[in-house]
């Protein structure tokens, strides 16, 4: 008989007998999960980098100083790219008598690629979509521009050598970039007509970019074609992803989330994995012995057996695969639902990746016990006595175990993550059996001093001691895993939630000179302003450094500013940060010193006109750019600001509705700007909202998983621990004793896996605040108190359903049956 | 006691050892067995419990190997073949009967016989499997499973696994052990009946001295050593110089 037909034979019965459920299960929740998982993240990864995507209003551009050459656009449309084209000009602005610093921005048509426009018949309107741009002929301006020039819409612009008339207050335009430091109001027109303003001649600094959108794999070439061809450092290539800098570690804040939520669902169908399949081994031993006396060899079985798996993993691939293609579907539906923009279409390369995950998985975790059924001696169908332990032979499977763990790893991408949670259960893991074996010798010592149940259930535990080991370890690491998503779940999303509070600085105010600040300061605050600061910011040189400082950043211009205190949402990485009273001191930003190449101790020289300002770099901080307050690379002790010519930028929160407030300043304030960020928070916003949701999904499937660990654990030893209650019965012990040495036996062991499994996610959960979510996370005692309670009440609880028939079944049938 | 000719014999047990380590050291479970067996000749081996009777079976048909001694089957030194060779050559040459049946609970009767026949390659399985069970009676019952069988039913669905490929030799391990006096004797009939239509040589491991004594020979085992005597004298002071016994036909 060869073994693919034996191992039909195999499938086939256990199908029937019900003995692989457990296996299947443990298989199918894997792939369910991962499928689920790795294609929902991916869809929503790719609809997320869309949505940042609209902050370039493409997939992918080109900057540049120069006039674009239109081999970059052939070179895309040739992809089969759409394309459009802009440039951006400062220049002044005339209309009527009045005249203003504009940021011209002149589009082609198909502009913007991603994401829409939004205009209004005048600058007090709430804006609406526009599927257009503005035609040759006519000019968008912003609202502010407007109220600045204290025109409306129907007046006239003078731009270079044209008039043309203003025709729609721009109210939004998707990609928006500068951030609360572009001072200079937009006004949109058709690309032709800045072209031929006649403002482009040598010498002026307009900025050009090719915009390009379309095919994923198109625009992964046409990224590649550019890296290729680009020489010039005046050329750049802008991403979707890194267009926006908020938007984008909301984006990877989202991903780590999930990735949290997913390898533990791995973990633990790798657990229930191991443990069903260590039970099935152990049932098929009569089966082996039995094809081994009829003439099966050693290979054949194990052959047999290889195969037999090898369907298990394609059932489950099949079927888990459906099952989590149609999981993430359903989830999309849900989430999507009246966001108006529609998830890009599953691929295909998750599920087949997934698909490899579990087939390495069985391979090591569930082959070995089966394999090593081989060895049952053929002999033992006469002598059961003759008994095979199911060893692991652990070195030969590290291999497919660490692949089967490299894929979702390489498939979340962040090491650093998988290395917290991986590491966090290995090491737990190891705990866990160390404390069980413990846990064993003791209760061996206890049960002969021991009295009825409590001598029963510790023999019990000495018993099955290696059993006992392995459960343990099991439902600790289970345990932990359920427990470690309850505090991502409720406790780091919410903190992230919470990291966005209502009052989140949504409006900046810059181009504040300093005997402005009070008035502002008293406007602001009577309009209704909550959590303003107004801070000095001096447009400086670096000139001159004591420290090894990449030479490119001599020369070049960027904003510092200064303070006594350290600013909310920074922290001091190394160093001091200077007191109140210092002088000559300075304190950098830790990207901005990395980049630089300055370290603590470094001597810079500023300067701004003739002035000059030197200090000491005393302190680098941490600062987190996605706070929405108003942070600066560079801050000076105090007394910079008596020597560096400054201005003052604002940052507060504004209620809905109080446009006017806004105008009101505008007006008697001209040279400052008001920025709304409103839309770009709302954006942030909606993306921690959609992983919140995204992880309750996911979060489904770790509870499944945990389900079949849970039975897979407490299935281990039914069969035995049935079987020897039956005895006992009949040697006249009551229930009343059975049921109590039941209960000491799980007891103990739900206690050390819970207490454990609680350290454990307290530790871990910790350890992926600190290091990878950047928040100071204080464990709740509360959560931790209930956690471990649940996790011990699980344990028991379900030990206990699983063990009733064991007091339901009259001992006679267990006995004559000589099975569960 | 009659000896046959080397050409005739099917299975040699010379000075057959079985020794294990046991927590408490060595632990002899045979000692010193010789025995030989001819085609077509049966062959009883009596013994109380835990005399090594069991054990010595399994030598017998090559599921273990002696720890002294050598046992040829079919021509073959078993100690020269390993594991697989041995279970090659068990697939045609020997069947098996147990006192527990052993049949997969989840196969059907007819797909309990086939298993066996397929694991040794045999053309036109089916229609040996049908055959078989036609053999002891059950054709009619070729779709059930085990558990709607009785215990009688299942040993005879045993029995056809057992003979639908035709071995040289069956070893029986206690085949009426697990059932009543009435099915015993019945199911008894039809293993030699069909033993006799076979013309297969058949090793009988039984406590049943009314089962043994149907056999032509009798082997009694005490203590992991033969001690044979005539059955009918079975309980008696061994004849220690006349370890075989021939029964009339």
């Amino acid at each position: 008989m060869n073994a693919f037909s034996l191992s039909y034979r195999l499938l086939l019965r256990q199908g029937r007998s019900g003995g692989l459920g457990l296996l299947v299960a443990g298989l199918l929740v894997a792939t369910a999960a991962l499928v689920a998982v790795s294609v929902f993240t991916d869809r929503v990864g790719r609809a997320l980098e869309r949505q940042a995507g609209e902050a370039l209003g493409a997939d992918i551009a080109v900057n540049s100083r120069t006039s674009i050459p239109d081999r970059f656009d052939s070179e895309a449309k040739r992809l089969g790219l759409e394309t459009a084209r802009l440039i951006t000009l400062n220049t002044a602005l005339f209309v009527g008598d009045a005249s203003l610093l504009v940021e011209v921005k002149g589009v082609s048509p198909g502009y913007p690629l991603r994401g829409r426009l939004e205009t209004a018949s005048s600058s007090a309107d709430k804006g609406s979509v526009s599927e257009r741009i503005p035609a040759v002929s006519e000019a968008w301006m912003e609202p502010r521009g407007l109220r600045q020039l204290d025109a409306e819409v129907g007046d006239t612009a003078l731009l270079g050598v044209h008039e043309l008339p203003i025709t729609r207050a721009l109210t939004f335009e998707p990609d928006r970039s500068g951030g609360p430091f572009l001072l200079a109001p937009r006004l949109m027109v058709h690309i032709d007509d800045l072209l031929s303003s006649e403002l482009l001649g040598p010498g002026t600094r307009a900025r050009y970019r090719l915009l390009a959108a379309g095919d994923e794999q198109a625009v992964a070439a046409f990224k590649d074609w550019l890296t290729e061809e680009i020489d010039s450092p005046s050329q750049a290539v802008v991403t979707a992803a890194d267009a926006d800098d908020q938007t984008g570690a909301a984006l990877a804040q989202a991903r780590r989330f999930l990735g949290v939520a997913a390898l533990t669902t791995l973990i633990l169908s790798a657990v229930g994995v191991l443990l069903s399949a260590l039970r099935f081994a152990r049932s098929q031993r009569d089966l082996v012995a039995l094809l081994k006396s009829f003439g099966a060899t050693g290979s054949e079985v194990m052959n047999a057996l290889t195969l037999m798996l090898f369907w298990l993993v394609a059932i489950a691939v099949v079927l888990g695969g459906l099952a989590g293609l149609v999981a993430q579907a359903a989830i999309a539906q849900v989430l999507v639902d009246g966001q108006g923009a529609g998830l890009p279409p599953p691929r295909l390369w998750p599920v087949l990746t997934s698909g490899l995950f579990t087939l390495l998985m069985a391979a090591g975790f569930a082959l070995p016990p089966l394999i090593n059924l081989r060895q049952v001696p053929p002999m033992r169908i006469l002598n059961q006595s003759l008994d095979h332990t199911i060893g692991l032979g652990w070195a030969l499977w590290l291999l497919p175990v660490a692949s089967a763990m490299a894929i979702p790893v390489i498939q979340l991408g962040n090491l650093q993550l998988a290395a917290i949670v991986l590491g966090g259960s290995l090491a737990l893991a190891g705990l866990l059996a160390l404390a069980g074996w413990a846990a064993m010798r003791t209760s061996g010592a206890l049960a002969s001093r021991a009295r009825a149940s409590w001598r029963f259930g510790l023999a019990g535990l000495r018993r099955r001691r290696t059993a006992g080991v392995i459960q343990i370890t099991a439902l600790g690491l289970g345990l932990m895993a359920l427990l470690l998503l309850m505090i991502v779940r409720t406790e780091l999303l919410g903190q992230w939630r919470g990291s966005l509070p209502e009052s989140t600085p949504d409006h900046f105010a810059v181009n504040i000179q300093p005997d402005q600040v009070e008035l502002i300061e008293q406007a602001l605050l009577e309009a209704g302003a909550q959590r303003l600061q107004i801070r000095p910011m001096a447009n400086v040189n670096l000139v001159d450094s004591t420290g090894r400082l990449d030479d490119d950043r001599f020369g070049r211009q960027v904003n510092v500013s200064w303070i006594d205190v350290l600013p909310p949402a920074n922290r001091v990485a190394e160093g001091e940060f200077f007191s109140a009273n210092a002088s000559g001191e300075v304190s950098l930003a830790q990207r901005w010193a990395e980049q630089a190449g300055a370290r603590l101790g470094d001597t810079l020289t500023f300067e701004s006109g003739a002035q000059q300002f030197t200090a000491t770099v005393t302190s680098i901080r941490d600062v987190e750019w996605d706070s929405f307050n108003v942070n600066f690379f560079i801050l000076m002790s105090p007394d910079a600001g008596n020597r560096l010519p400054h201005q003052n930028i604002a940052s507060f929160y504004l209620a809905e509705g109080d446009a006017s407030v806004l105008r009101e300043i505008s007006r008697s304030f001209p040279n400052v700007s008001v920025i709304d960020l409103g839309a770009l928070l709302d954006r942030v916003s909606d993306i921690i909202d959609r992983v919140s949701s995204a992880a309750q999904v996911v979060f489904v499937f770790t509870l499944l998983a945990g389900l079949v660990v849970l039975l897979a654990a407490l299935e281990a030893t039914r069969d035995e621990r049935r079987h020897e209650s039956a005895l006992i019965r009949t040697l006249g012990a009551d229930n009343a004793l059975i049921r109590r040495g039941l209960l000491i036996e799980y007891g103990i062991m739900a206690l050390i896996a819970a207490l454990l499994a609680t350290v454990g996610a307290a530790l871990v959960g910790w350890l992926l605040a600190r290091e990878l979510f950047d928040f100071t996370y204080q464990p709740s005692a509360l959560l931790f108190g209930s956690g471990f309670v649940t996790a011990f009440a699980l344990v028991v609880g379900s030990g206990w359903l699983g063990n009733r028939s064991v007091l339901a079944t009259p001992p006679v049938r267990i006995l004559r049956t000589g099975k569960a | 006691m009659s000896q046959s000719e080397p050409s005739d014999q099917l299975l040699i047990c010379d000075r057959v050892g079985y020794t294990v380590q046991a927590p408490s050291g060595r632990l002899d479970i045979l000692n010193d067995i010789s025995l030989q067996l001819n085609a077509s000749e049966t062959l009883s081996i009596v013994g109380a419990s835990g005399s090594g009777k069991t054990t010595l079976l399994g030598l017998l048909a090559g599921l273990e190997l002696p720890t002294q001694g050598t046992i040829h089957l079919a021509g073959e030194d078993l100690s020269d073949l390993d594991e697989d060779a041995r279970a090659r050559l068990r697939r045609r040459r020997v069947g098996f009967v147990f006192q527990s049946f052993h049949l997969l609970p989840s196969l059907t009767a007819l797909e309990n016989v086939l298993l066996a026949l397929e694991i040794g390659g045999f053309s036109q399985a089916r229609e040996r499997a049908t055959q078989a069970l036609d053999d002891v009676g059950l054709n009619h019952r070729l779709d059930h499973y085990p558990r709607q069988m009785s215990g009688g039913e299942q040993q005879r669905v045993a029995i056809a696994r057992a003979f639908a490929g035709d071995p040289d030799i069956l070893f029986a391990d206690e085949p009426t052990g697990n059932l009543d006096r009435r099915t015993g004797k019945a199911i008894a009939d039809q293993l030699f009946q069909i033993n006799q239509k076979h013309g297969t040589a058949l090793v009988l491991v039984t406590h049943d001295l009314g089962l043994a004594q149907r056999c032509a020979r009798t082997e009694e085992i005490e203590d992991g050593r033969l001690v044979s005597t005539d059955a009918s004298a079975l309980g008696d002071e061994p004849k220690s110089s006349d370890r075989v016994v021939d029964h009339p036909g």
